[in-house]
């Protein structure tokens, strides 16, 4: 059965067996993030940090365990990954979208379902016995087409896409005016992981990629602004005809 | 300095200098050697780009490679190799009829001074390489993210009203 | 367990075939020393070499990788000056005899400057090529270059041989007391490690997996190897072997003190004569310091003795060490004997503590009657130290003994009254030309010496000047 429901400013598709305790279930879990993270509601717990009328000390556990998770990565990303807008200002916009399906995942359980916000895809299971879930890529040039497919298969479950000339989510690029990479893709084993360096390797360009492909068991499809394309082994094995 | 040490260090230096040349060269020489194709010219230079492919739009089968005519442009070339701080950078070219049907990377330069791990690297990929996809054929869209105004005119509304449906 | 320098060369028997053993041996030995020293200065272009084998001269294309070129170039020249520096302080004894201690420590000191300058030309040249090749300034490209791995430890080594050479220069070396120079000086060491790493993980040409790192890391192990076997390991093992300890100190002259050592199997200390040691004395004063000096007797097998002259303040804490003080010894080392001589005569001149050696020649060597002829020098009658030792050492070889005392002459080594009555070498020694000369005593007047030897036409094979370097 597949659900549409608006929350974080974009909507979420959701494919699973139709229980709709977990529909609902779903729902309130991104409906709480939202009202902790979102800076554009004035009365959202990270607004009040942002603010300062809020100690970061007095924080709820949670948002201080997202933040804590965000610093992790931008450590572990060289900083092409942060919490941080350039002007110093706490976003956690970044991450607190697949924190919230990580936490969505989490509640509709082993069965088979397929999860996407906005874009990035999790997913649990098959699509149909033997077939497993296909995700289609974008192509940043034109996004009523299709780039390609991407089965997730094995390990894999999760699906997150980066662009640099997104609306909404706004990534500061690190000391460039303009982003090597229009668009990357990455698949991991979990959605966080996946949003994550998506995020960092549109920030960090080809520095980041090479780093982050060579330390992270992930793969990576990414488009380039003349409409190139690079893919790690395992990407290219997937989507190659 | 004893006078004949002196003359036999000056030969024997020369000596060193000129097997040093003739060592380097057959390397360079090896390195830039062309395969098999036909006369392998100096390159165009790939270095490090993401495969030139013509058009943007990933229409399937228009850059198919052809590679019927055996022209005297086909081949593979290799592009001048790079000197980084971190070692040789180096592409190839693969042109069949008339056209870069692929693009190899030969040297790789470790970025930031430490090797990747060779077994993961991104690599350049050809659109005509990849499977081309038709939105029924797969269960959700992924793409940067869209508002929920973008999401009306996306790929993944008419997916979802589709999957209403059945 | 008896150590013994089996390898010196000794002196063959006397006898009618010696003239013909002599220059076979002096043939042997210059040999010898003409391969080493084409193998020191061949190793420079084999390092420049390094980096053409590599193929690197083909991504020469334009000024930026010119200059890239070149500091890649220099850098391993540099380094090899250094390891080549570093192999002959290591006091090694295949190079002691083939060349003598003192030219190894003289060549030492001569690389020092160009060293240093090939490295610091390595780092600007890089700055400036890489900098050309990306568009960056160089000044903006070092902040890049320090990201890469083992820079900064690079930079450190680099900043460690500044200090170095800087105060082995000898403006610089004299205002410091000898022990601080010392200390410093063994920073080389450091520095030499320090710039290991970055020759290996960055750079092309001697990338893992190429012949040129082999080379390479053997150059160090020979270096280093050298060190450590030579200037460390056998002393150490050597002194406790021989187990010297001071007997008596006896002053022989107003500030000339001989010190009589006692210890095992001593000849090993200087069988031939006229060989110097390198001694350290334990006690709290006098640790940290050691001093060459010339055996002034041959020793027995539990007696030697040395004599020192008190010429600053580590001699003459030197002469206050009091009985059972023990000491250790590297050596020993140098070319000042019977040895390395060439030809079928000896001819000595000796001054002030430089009877020391010549009295030990004299008494080591293998001499028929009137091979020998010997001139002590003194300026005064204060100086005639062990004078009447080599009175008795000279009537019992058969050696003829001249001695020259007074003033010394303007311009030469003589003095007034000799050099006033026609005084020459020659007329000292008739048979200069078939005689190995030996020449010892304080640097100027010995210099004085063999200038006049080498005006009277005596090749330099036949010149033997000793001096003591550490």
């Amino acid at each position: 059965m597949r659900q549409t429901f608006d929350t974080m400013g974009t909507v979420v598709s959701l494919e699973w067996p139709g229980n709709l305790s977990q529909l609902d279930a779903v729902r309130s879990l991104f409906e709480a993030a939202d009202r902790r993270f979102s800076l554009h509601r004035p009365d959202s717990e990270l607004r009040r940090v942002a603010d300062g009328s809020l100690e970061l000390l007095d924080a709820s556990a949670e948002l201080r365990e997202v933040y804590a998770t965000a610093l992790g990565w931008r450590g572990e990303t060289g900083g092409a990954f942060t919490p941080h807008r350039p002007d110093g200002a706490v976003d956690l916009n970044g991450i607190v979208k697949a924190w919230a399906m990580a936490e969505a995942g989490r509640a509709l359980g082993d069965s088979d379902w397929c999860l996407n916000v906005g874009g990035d895809v999790l997913v649990s299971g098959q699509a149909a016995p033997g077939a497993p879930w296909v995700v289609g890529i974008v192509d940043p040039a034109d996004r009523a087409v299709l780039l390609t497919a991407v089965p997730v298969v094995g390990a894999r479950r999760a699906v997150a896409t980066s662009g640099s000339a997104e609306r909404g989510d706004h990534i500061w690029t690190r000391g460039r005016e303009r982003a090597e990479f229009a668009q990357v893709t990455v698949l991991a084993d979990d959605i966080v992981t996946a949003d994550v360096l998506a995020t960092a390797i549109v920030s960090g360009g080809a520095a980041s990629l090479d780093d982050l492909t060579g330390r992270f068991d992930v793969d990576v499809l990414t488009v380039d602004r003349e409409g190139g394309l690079r893919a790690t082994p395992g990407m290219r094995e997937l989507v190659a005809i | 300095m004893r006078r004949r040490a002196a003359v036999a260090s000056v030969i024997a230096s020369a000596g060193v200098i000129i097997a040093g040349f003739q060592i380097g060269s057959a390397v360079s020489a090896s390195r830039t050697a062309s395969s098999s194709g036909s006369s392998g010219g100096s390159a165009t230079s790939t270095g490090g780009s993401t495969g030139a492919t013509p058009g943007a739009t990933a229409s399937p089968g228009a850059t198919g490679s052809t590679g019927s005519t055996g022209s005297a442009q086909d081949g593979t070339f290799n592009g001048p190799t790079e000197q980084t701080p971190f070692g040789p950078m180096q592409v190839a070219a693969v042109i069949s009829g008339g056209k870069i049907t692929d693009v190899k990377v030969l040297q790789r330069t470790n970025q930031g001074g430490r090797s990747i791990q060779i077994s993961n690297q991104a690599d350049p990929m050809l659109r005509s390489e990849v499977l081309q996809a038709q939105s029924a054929n797969v269960s959700m869209i992924g793409g940067a993210t869209y508002t929920s105004e973008g999401y009306l005119m996306s790929l993944q509304s008419a997916l979802d009203k589709a999957g209403f449906t059945g | 367990m008896t150590i013994q320098n089996a390898s010196r060369p000794t002196a063959p028997p006397s006898g009618a075939g010696r003239p013909m053993s002599r220059r076979a041996q002096f043939r042997r030995r210059s040999a010898v020393s003409d391969l080493l020293v084409v193998i020191a200065w061949v190793s420079g272009p084999v390092a420049a070499s390094l980096y053409l084998a590599s193929g690197g001269l083909s991504d020469v294309k334009d000024p930026g990788s010119f200059f890239t070129a070149l500091g890649i170039v220099t850098g391993l020249i540099g380094t090899d000056f250094i390891l080549l520096m570093l192999v002959l302080a290591a006091r090694v004894p295949a190079i002691d005899r083939a060349v003598g201690h003192d030219r190894a420590i003289a060549l030492h000191r001569q690389l020092g400057k160009p060293a240093l300058y090939l490295i610091l030309g390595h780092a600007a040249l890089l700055l400036i090529g890489y900098g050309m090749s990306s568009g960056i300034n160089p000044i903006a490209e070092i902040g890049p270059m320090l990201t890469l791995p083992d820079m900064i430890t690079a930079v450190v080594g680099t900043a460690l041989l500044i200090a170095v050479v800087v105060t082995s220069l000898v403006a610089v070396r004299r205002k410091f007391p000898y022990e601080f120079w010392h200390v410093i000086h063994l920073l080389s060491y450091a520095a030499v490690l320090f710039a290991l790493p970055h020759q290996l993980s960055i750079g092309g040409t001697l990338a893992a997996g190429t012949v040129q790192r082999v080379y390479w890391i053997g150059l160090y192990v020979i270096a280093i190897g050298a060190i450590v076997i030579f200037r460390v390991a056998v002393p150490v093992v050597k002194s406790w072997a021989h187990d010297i300890r001071v007997q008596e100190v006896q002053w022989i002259a107003p500030d000339v003190a001989s010190i009589h050592l006692t210890g095992r199997d001593l000849r090993a200390l200087g069988a031939g004569g006229g060989e110097f040691v390198i001694w350290r004395f334990w006690t709290p004063s006098t640790w940290w310091h050691s001093h060459p000096i010339s055996l002034s007797a041959l020793p027995t097998d539990r007696r030697a003795r040395i004599t020192v002259r008190v010429l600053g303040r580590g001699t003459r804490r030197l002469t206050s060490v009091k009985p059972g003080t023990r000491v250790s010894f590297a050596g020993p080392y140098g070319i000042f004997t019977d040895a390395a001589r060439t030809s079928p005569k000896l001819a000595i001149v000796a001054a002030g503590i430089g009877i020391t050696p010549a009295r030990a020649l004299l008494e080591g060597s293998q001499l028929a009657r009137g091979e020998a002829t010997v001139l002590v020098r003194s300026s005064t009658d204060d100086e005639t130290f062990l004078w009447n030792e080599m009175r008795k050492l000279a009537e019992a070889r058969g050696a003829q003994l001249f001695a020259m005392v007074g003033p010394r002459a303007r311009n030469s080594w003589m003095s007034q009254q000799d050099a006033a009555r026609g005084v020459t070498l020659r007329s000292v020694f008739p048979d200069l030309d078939r005689s190995d000369l030996y020449v010892c005593g304080p640097q100027p007047w010995a210099e004085a010496v063999v200038a006049d030897a080498r005006a009277a036409g005596l090749p330099e094979h036949q010149i033997h000047l000793e001096s003591f370097e550490l």
